[in-house]
């Protein structure tokens, strides 16, 4: 029994001579991942990431902001913009798919910037996107997470709060301000990596003033005098002044989902939408017609469908009786030209800076020529097409002298110049319908009619904003509910700051 | 990975390689009863080896033994007897009847012990009970079998992946399931493939490969006392299967076992309304695209029998069409074991093969699965006793349903066809749901709902799984007391995966093809010396072993994705436009020390201790501060109050049993304590794309979790063990969970990894066992077991808030954890309500629709707390019969399939009693609080059920059930009837599984049809049905 005890005493006191954990600390380091990448290789990844995917281009640009402002109409029941449905999670898609990878993306760029100790163009242009991935969230949202968001690794800010819209774009145009003066020089050390301006400096800071012209006029409504204050500031700063300017992202048709344009990959696979009668009245007399879209089967000429309907008749809110359309396939497609998946994705074009100048020009911010800049404005936007698309979406000088001479000359007095401006401004963001949506919204401009499907949840008026995440008010419900308390319920028509 | 560690232990080894050697001699003997009529099939065993024989049709045995080595007769029903060896080759035992059974189960390590020394909960479920009525997932046959053990299939048909959890949950957001160890060694549980919300298709997991006909006993271990030497990975129990050996081989060893199952719909379940067909605001469709718009709108008009326009242009009569009816098949199974087994006093062997051939009710989906095992045990010398075993198992899963909210998931589409839509219209200008042209036959509105013909005919969800599982285990009597053991095993296979979806699918015009392997190794070794019943005093005994251990578990994978194929219809990788690869590897330790010890006192009491440290690599960091590794211990009690006082006949047995354990674990992936980059996709425009990987917040700081457990039980058997219950209350706490701690999106990321989740469970299991009839020719044995397990989510993060799990696709409800309530919350949207519970309405559309909260709320708790089981079985001369009856309550489930059914008008509430025609009259107030009384037309009803089903709350049901699980009726030939023929035995019966509910609180679909077996349990949409199985097994001895 005595050797018993003691050969196990023995053993068990050899094992106290054993490196239970020898070689764990090397083992548990992932062989197959790198503890730091390029900043530059992180900016490639957040630029396509805020062109965004097919996910949110489909349902939220689509789906919902192109027929709420009714370029496109649709009879298909699951394009819920078209006849105000509600569909969360199309309405939470840009939130859903932004913040963990643009927004999480563009937080740990600038964060490595600063560790690396750069404060020069990189950094700037770095903050130029942020803005702009920042901007397109807030006016989806209103109030959002932005001075704590991103972040959930820099600072451990699991539950970041919202911030007051209106503080964002103070922030936001403090932001570009000082982005804008750290840019120098004419290019930056990202080259290829930036497939929005090829490494190009001079056009990041152009970008930047026309960002900061956009937000300013955004304001309007709110807050006129810092509309005015920063409006100058951004023209004075030096905006786009050609079509060379166009921030657009460039894609390619593969190999993979995220090398391709999102708009594209939802022509590609959802053949629903049409372009809407409004639109079509619009462009009646506008070269652009025949060029943005294609004609339906059994027309000569091209049709707009009218939005709202569905493909039986109803009884619409207002009583009256909405006819069913049977066949969609007699309305106007978007050209196919411009459903390629290697088309740029417009972010911001000169055509918008132009129309925004003259409307600080009719404002009187401006002492320049309002039709001066319109006329610009027009020209651009016809000409700009063949650039961003196949050549045969050409226009020609006569088409466009014809153009401004004829229906498109500007009006004369206010607000006819006025609305006439944003309407041209509507017809430029076609395919921009983040900013097409958020522009109406502002001014109103053009006069759209909502449409009066009985199972609206938005009362048949077009919807304001979209709404929050329903996982928010589970995972992040205090600063949820006080972003709930400051801005109005969480609803489809509860304006934002800037709308009021 | 040959580390310091593994060089210095081998060299332990050697410093035990001692050699003893004695003289062996063969005794023999014959084992008889108290009348002397002899046993066949009795057990001698020497004590203290795993040496053992069992008598043949005479008694008679022979085995090889040295004098002084200790012989033990054991029969079940007789008191065991043992014998010393003297210098006489012969020793003949007649055994007494015994109404204490002496009951020996394996416990952790792979150690025999008495079930009387055990001071915790043990359950041994016999193999025949599992192979005799089989379950493609030898797991699910123990459903309503064990107390404390909830059995959870997933709603994927036969090869799907089940959830097991003993004594409730013990972690928030990590593996709840518990260690599988087969044969001695673990072998991996992964499960190969989930469901989420946006859909995904079951792959199975670990256990679903394990070959049902050579299980010989399952022994459920389920407290941390029982568990606490297997260390960290048994911290949810430990299910340990034992294969069938060769120990007792009669005649040729030749046996026979086959079964065939048929499984039919269950038609009771499903009952949706069949007055109203396809269309909107109570009319039919007017046109083509008005039909393809309405496919899955149930709001057309009354189905009478007129011509209504078809999505294809077809008219046809608007009637009542039973697609469930049209689109499922008749599955069957056929499984057919092989196995031959042999034997002498020095060893035995066996061999066995099995063949399982599935085809599942969904059309194409199949199963195959080839087990070969062979298990061997054999002496060298007197000193050395050698167990090997091999599982060799080659399976292949095809056409494996999508679940879930995903493109592609036939059920979907099938359950929600409006009625007068025909699923058989589907099928297309081919039969096939394809067209000329090889894309989709297009059958619904969404390109992203598949015509279900296409999905089950087209979509790839193949696998193939080769494992081999082995081990070799050596134990060496270094002399009468001491002995040493090793042990190796592996577990390791090969999966190849393929999806594709084809040419033509509606949301991928060109359709995509993956390959994904995986190569997965899992290795443990064990070394350890130990003594039995070492005799200290005259009254103490010591029964105990120290020792190492390691467990290495390594993965590699790759990936080949292609898109866009070139030309239609060749579903191949090397016919695509695109291609993109992946590659991963992780790898994982476990280092261990360990030590028990089991004292005895007088053979009725009985105290053992345990103690063992874990080193977690996936907690290792350089210049990490928080350790890496954690101690824990346990002390049991076990006191055999009826060896120790006379109770007099009434009570023939009875035991206190009494534990405190702990158990520590690490995180179970590796390369989680620091934030890493990674390069991904194939660049762009020359560019390379660079992120942050994974969305989880890393932590330098994670140290072990520790769960901690209390139980208590007896065990009395009255009535000439007539009557038997065996009772337990346990409550156990884990504290330092490591848990992925919720993150608002907007933070970048979904959860950060923490370790400061708390939960606790307390529970009582009670086995109750009666026998009120026991003749020679007529025998009836009814058990009953009850569980009820009470959860608590104590902590969660710093300031306790909400842990959220998934969510189903309509988005209005997540499963999440909240401090103070039980585990997995069922929390979502739900109806504004008055003071009397009324439900509030507006009538912002000029009628009343519900008010739905955006808010969340408890609605529910996934995970039913209360199960019973109740058993029968019969045996008349030579029938026997048998039956379960197994139910659930107290849980909830989130029904998305009747959530669906519902804003499509299927579900029978959409038809008020007078008709939709006579208007809808809700039941509920207006927001001035006056009662309702506005009925809202039929075309308006479609709009009022579309508001209500945005309502989580119009989803969730009481998940309670009672069901008749399995039905058996068998004869077993007599044996004089088998006199003269090759045949040892011969039985056959008929059996039947899930044949009907007694109860079921859910509507349509089955109350466990969750669709993953992770931890958001209570999530239903769109599961393959579960079905009736009947069948017959045959069994045959030669």
């Amino acid at each position: 029994m005595k050797n018993t005890f003691l050969t196990m005493l023995a053993f068990a006191f050899a094992l106290t001579s054993c490196e239970f954990d020898e070689g764990f600390e090397e083992m548990n380091v992932n062989p197959n991942a790198a503890s730091q990448v390029g900043v530059e290789n992180k900016i490639a990844a957040t630029i396509l990431y805020t062109s965004g995917g097919r996910y949110e281009n489909w349902r939220n640009s689509l789906i919902y902001n192109s027929t709420l402002i009714q370029h496109y109409a649709t009879t298909a029941g699951y394009w819920s913009g078209d006849k105000y449905y509600r569909v969360d999670s199309y309405a939470t898609s840009l939130w859903d798919r932004y913040y963990p990878s643009a927004v999480k993306g563009i937080e740990d760029v600038i964060d490595q910037l600063g560790k690396e100790g750069n404060s020069g163009t990189e950094m700037g242009i770095a903050r130029i996107l942020r803005v702009v991935i920042y901007h397109r969230l807030t006016d989806t949202h209103g109030d959002i997470p932005y001075s704590e968001a991103g972040k959930g690794y820099i600072s451990g800010t699991l539950k970041p709060k919202y911030d007051a819209q209106q503080d964002i774009y103070m922030d936001m145009l403090a932001e570009l301000e000082a982005a804008v003066a750290q840019i120098s020089g004419d290019s930056s050390l990202l080259g290829n990596a930036d497939s929005i301006f090829s490494g190009n400096a001079t056009k990041w800071k152009a970008f930047g003033n026309s960002m900061m012209l956009r937000l300013a006029m955004r304001m309007t409504k709110a807050d006129a005098a810092s509309a005015q204050a920063w409006a100058v500031k951004a023209i004075s700063g030096g905006t786009m002044t050609s079509n060379d300017h166009i921030a657009a992202v460039t894609h390619t048709d593969g190999p993979e989902g995220i090398n391709k344009n999102g708009h594209g990959e939802v022509f590609d696979v959802d053949s629903q939408m049409r372009m809407s009668a409004t639109f079509g009245a619009h462009l009646a007399d506008d070269p652009r017609l025949s060029v943005l879209f294609a004609p339906g089967s059994n027309a000569s000429t091209i049709v707009g469908m009218p939005n709202g309907r569905t493909s039986d008749t109803y009884t619409g809110t207002d009583g009256v009786s909405y006819a069913g359309i049977s066949d969609r396939n007699i309305y106007a497609q978007t050209h196919p030209v411009l459903r390629g998946k290697d088309v740029p994705m417009v972010l911001q074009t000169y055509a918008e800076v132009e129309f925004l100048k003259a409307e600080a020009a009719i404002r009187g911010w401006i002492s320049s020529s309002a039709e001066d800049h319109y006329n610009k404005g027009v020209t651009a936007a016809m000409k700009m097409l063949k650039q961003l698309y196949p050549a045969s979406t050409a226009i020609t000088d006569a088409q466009i002298t014809t153009f401004l001479a004829g229906p498109g000359k500007l009006a004369a007095t206010f607000p006819a110049n006025w609305e006439m401006v944003m309407d041209e401004y509507w017809k430029v963001t076609f395919l921009n319908e983040y900013e097409a949506y958020a522009n109406w919204r502002r001014t109103g401009y053009p006069t759209l009619s909502p449409t009066q499907h009985p199972n609206s949840v938005s009362g048949n008026q077009i919807m304001r904003r979209m709404i929050y995440p329903g996982g928010e008010s589970a995972t992040n419900a205090e600063n949820y509910a006080a972003a709930v308390a400051r801005q109005g319920a969480d609803t489809w028509m509860t304006r934002m700051w800037w709308d009021k | 990975m040959k580390t310091k560690f593994t060089r210095i232990c081998t060299s332990l080894l050697l410093f035990f390689a001692l050699t003893l050697s004695a003289y062996a001699q063969q005794i023999s003997g014959t084992v008889s009863d108290e009348n002397g009529v002899p046993l066949p099939g009795a057990t001698v065993l020497v004590q203290g080896t795993s040496n053992g024989v069992s008598t043949d049709f005479d008694g008679n045995y022979s085995i090889s033994a040295s004098q002084g080595d200790t012989l033990v007769f054991s029969f079940v029903g007789y008191a065991s007897q043992s014998v010393v060896v003297g210098s006489s080759a012969t020793v003949n035992v007649s055994l007494e009847p015994d109404n204490t059974l002496e009951e020996v189960v394996v416990t952790a390590l792979g150690v025999q012990r008495n079930t009387k020394a055990l001071g915790y909960s043990v359950t041994n479920v016999d193999g025949d009970e599992i192979s005799a009525n089989p379950t493609t997932n030898a797991i699910n046959a123990l459903q309503g079998k064990v107390a404390g053990v909830n059995i959870t299939g997933s709603a994927m048909g036969a090869k799907g992946s089940s959830r097991v959890v003993i004594r409730g949950s013990s972690s928030l957001t990590g593996n709840n399931q518990p260690l599988y160890v087969v044969d001695g060694i673990t072998i991996n549980n992964n499960n190969l493939g989930a469901a989420g919300m946006w859909g995904g298709t079951d792959f199975g997991d670990g256990i679903s490969s394990i070959n049902p006909d050579d299980v010989a006993s399952v022994t459920v271990l389920k407290g941390g006392a029982a568990a606490a030497l297997y260390g960290s990975r048994a911290s949810n129990g430990v299910i340990l299967i034992t294969t069938k050996s060769g120990l007792g081989a009669e005649g040729m060893g030749i046996e026979i076992n086959s079964t065939a199952q048929f499984d039919t719909l269950n038609t009771s379940l499903w009952d949706t309304q069949t007055t109203y067909g396809a269309g909107s605001l109570g009319q039919v469709p007017s046109n083509s695209a008005s039909a393809m718009d309405n496919m899955w709108s149930a709001w057309g008009a009354r189905m009478e029998g007129q011509l209504v326009p078809g999505f294809d242009g077809i008219s046809r009569p608007y009637v009542y069409s039973d697609n469930k009816d049209k689109f499922y098949e008749m599955g069957t199974t056929f499984s057919n074991t092989v196995s031959f087994s042999t034997g002498d006093e020095d060893g035995n062997t066996r061999f066995s093969f099995t063949n399982l051939d599935n085809d599942d009710i969904s059309p194409n989906s199949t199963l195959d699965r080839n087990s070969l095992g062979i298990n061997t045990t054999q002496k060298i010398g007197k000193n050395i006793r050698v167990d090997a075993n091999l599982k060799y198992i080659l399976e292949d899963q095809s056409g494996n349903p999508r679940l879930s909210d995903g493109p592609g998931n036939a059920n979907w589409i099938v359950n929600n066809y409006a009625p007068s839509m025909d699923v058989n219209w589907a099928k297309g200008p081919n039969g096939d749901g394809r067209n000329d042209d090889l894309t989709e036959f297009q059958a619904t509105p969404s390109i992203y709902i598949q015509n279900p013909w296409f999905a089950q005919n087209y979509y790839v969800n193949d696998a193939e799984k080769e494992r081999v599982i082995g081990s070799v285990n050596v134990r060496w009597d270094l002399s009468d007391a001491i002995y040493i053991r090793g042990r190796v095993g592996a577990d390791r296979y090969d999966l190849h995966r393929t999806t594709s979806e084809p040419y033509g699918t509606g949301y991928k015009p060109l359709g995509g093809i993956n390959h994904y392997k995986l190569a997965f190794k899992q290795f443990d070794s064990d070394f350890f010396i130990g003594t039995d019943n070492l005799a200290i005093t005259n009254d103490v005994s010591l029964t105990a072993f120290v020792g190492v251990g390691s467990n290495i578990v390594e993965s590699e994978s790759l990936a080949i994705n292609g898109n866009d194929f070139i030309v239609p219809g060749l579903s191949s990788i090397n016919n695509v436009a695109n291609k993109s690869t992946g590659y991963g590897y992780n790898e994982k330790q476990i280092n261990s020390a360990y030590g028990s010890a089991e004292l005895g006192f007088q053979d009725y009491a009985y105290l053992t201790l345990t103690a063992r440290n874990d080193w977690f690599s996936t907690l290792s960091l350089v210049d990490k501060d928080a350790p890496n590794n954690d101690l824990y211990t346990s002390a049991t009690l076990s006191l055999v109050l009826s060896d120790a006082l006379d109770f007099g006949d009434a009570i023939s047995f009875f035991k206190l049993r009494a534990g405190v354990s702990q158990v520590a674990g690490g995180a179970d992936n590796p390369y989680r304590l620091s934030l890493s980059y990674g390069i991904f996709g194939q660049g762009h425009l020359g560019a390379s794309l660079g992120q942050i990987n994974g969305g989880q917040i890393p932590n330098s700081e994670i140290t072990p979790f520790e769960k901690n457990e209390t139980e208590f039980g007896f065990d009395i058997r009255m009535l000439d063990n007539r009557l038997s219950l065996d009772a337990t209350y346990y409550s156990n706490e884990t504290v330092g969970d490591i848990v992925g701690v919720s993150a608002s999106a907007t933070s970048g990321f979904g959860s950060a990894l923490a370790n400061l989740g708390e939960i606790t469970n307390k529970g009582v299991e009670l086995l109750l066992k009666f026998k009120p009839v026991v003749t020679e020719d007529f025998a009836m044995e009814v058990s009953f077991n009850y569980t009820n397990n009470d959860s608590e989510v104590v902590a969660t993060n710093d300031t306790n808030g909400n842990i959220s799990l998934d969510e189903p696709r309509d988005r209005n409800l997540r499963v999440t954890h909240i401090v103070g309530e039980k585990y997995g919350a069922l929390y979502g949207t739900y109806f504004e309500r008055d003071s009397q519970g009324r439900i509030v309405h507006e009538t912002s559309q000029g009628y009343p629709r519900p008010i739905v909260n955006s808010g969340r709320k408890i609605l529910g708790f996934g995970v039913p707390p209360q199960q019973l089981g109740i058993g029968a079985s019969f045996r008349y001369k030579d029938f026997n019969a048998g039956f379960l009856i197994e139910g659930k309550s107290g849980g909830q489930i989130y029904s998305g399939t009747n959530n669906r059914l519902i804003g499509y008008g299927l579900h029978q509430m959409t038809v008020p009693a007078g008709g939709r025609e006579a208007g809808l009259v809700p039941d509920g107030v207006l927001e001035d609080g006056s009662v309702i009384t506005q009925s809202i037309s039929q075309a308006q009803q479609g709009s009022y059920w579309g508001r209500y089903n945005d309502a989580a709350e119009a989803g969730v049901r009481d998940s309670d059930y009672m069901r008749l699980r399995s039905l058996s009726i068998g004869y077993t030939f007599p044996s004089d009837m088998l006199e003269g023929t090759f045949l040892q035995s011969a039985s056959v019966s008929l059996i039947g599984r899930n044949l009907f509910f007694i109860t079921n609180d859910v509507e349509n679909v089955d109350p466990e049809s969750a669709y993953n077996s992770n931890n958001s349990q209570g999530l239903e949409f769109s599961g393959m049905p579960v079905p009736r199985t009947v069948g017959l097994n045959v069994n045959l001895k030669f």
